[in-house]
């Protein structure tokens, strides 16, 4: 498999991990790129990277 | 230490020995243990994860869990799980030799997102997103094309908007089915060289296990 074919397939295993399947009940916190995003009840908060660096003032 | 919740499954034998198998509402969830102190958001524990998913659907069919479940003992998975788990089961029985795909599609005159600066209050905002949301669409064609293709294979199928600038279709299949899947879609770029998608399967039961839409 090219290395691109394996990049894309990497992102599409990762898309499915953290934006579909049933949500359980309950609170959790996720961090990525050292931002916390809150799981709020059963409604997932989600957002990318840059955005949240955005919304944080964190971007450069 | 915690546990990272991965699927619902019908048997302890469909988790083990790939992940830790715990018992809760009369299933099995599959888990990975990790320190407390573990950042959900790492890139390596992603990947772990992303792979002990791709290795639990090989043995069976499950119920996926969107990632960022965690429990400490199994009758707190128990209680979270609750009352949804007869459902789940049934989902699970009805569906143990299916599979779903995947096709995304991306909208060429996608509406534009809506700049957050622009609205005085979060809920126009939201409104806003919304409304680019289901502005995506595709083609009277292509969807033809798709339905032709793709949803032929498919026990059923389900279109959604995924965002301002791209559409989904994903389909439940039988998983002896599976080897038809590529040759279906080099049938759709054939059909639709200017439509860029990508197809992609097996995943676990993800939309089609929103107890909310059965």
């Amino acid at each position: 498999m090219a290395e691109q074919d394996t990049q894309l397939s990497v992102l599409e295993a990762l898309d499915h991990l953290l934006d579909r399947g049933v949500v359980i009940a309950g609170e959790a916190v996720i961090s990525i790129g050292g931002v916390d995003l809150l799981y709020l009840g059963l409604n997932v908060v989600l957002a990318n990277v840059d955005t949240i660096m955005r919304v944080t003032g964190k971007s450069k | 230490m915690k546990s990272i919740g991965i699927g619902l499954h019908l048997e302890a034998e469909d988790v083990e020995p790939v992940a830790k198998a715990v018992s809760a509402a009369g299933l099995f969830v599959s888990a990975v243990e990790v320190p407390d102190d573990q950042p959900l958001g790492d890139r390596d524990l992603l990947l772990r994860v992303s792979a002990l998913r791709a290795a639990l659907l090989e043995r069976a069919t499950f119920v996926a869990i969107r990632y960022g479940f965690t429990f400490r003992a199994a009758s707190e998975a128990e209680s979270k799980i609750g009352a949804a788990a007869p459902q789940w089961r049934r989902i699970l029985e009805e569906n143990r030799t299916r599979v779903e795909l995947t096709l995304k599609i991306a909208v060429g005159d996608a509406h534009p997102r809506p700049d957050r600066h622009a609205f005085a209050s979060g809920a126009d905002y939201l409104r806003a997103l919304q409304v680019a949301k289901n502005a995506a669409v595709v083609s009277d064609e292509f969807r033809r094309q798709v339905e032709k293709h793709i949803g032929a294979l498919c026990v059923a199928y389900r279109w959604t908007a995924r965002d301002a600038a791209s559409v989904e279709l994903a389909g439940l299949i039988e998983r002896r089915t599976l080897p038809s899947v590529g040759p279906a879609g080099e049938a759709l770029k054939r059909a639709c060289p200017d439509v860029p998608f990508l197809l992609s399967a097996p995943w676990p039961l993800e939309v089609f296990a929103d107890v909310d839409l059965k």
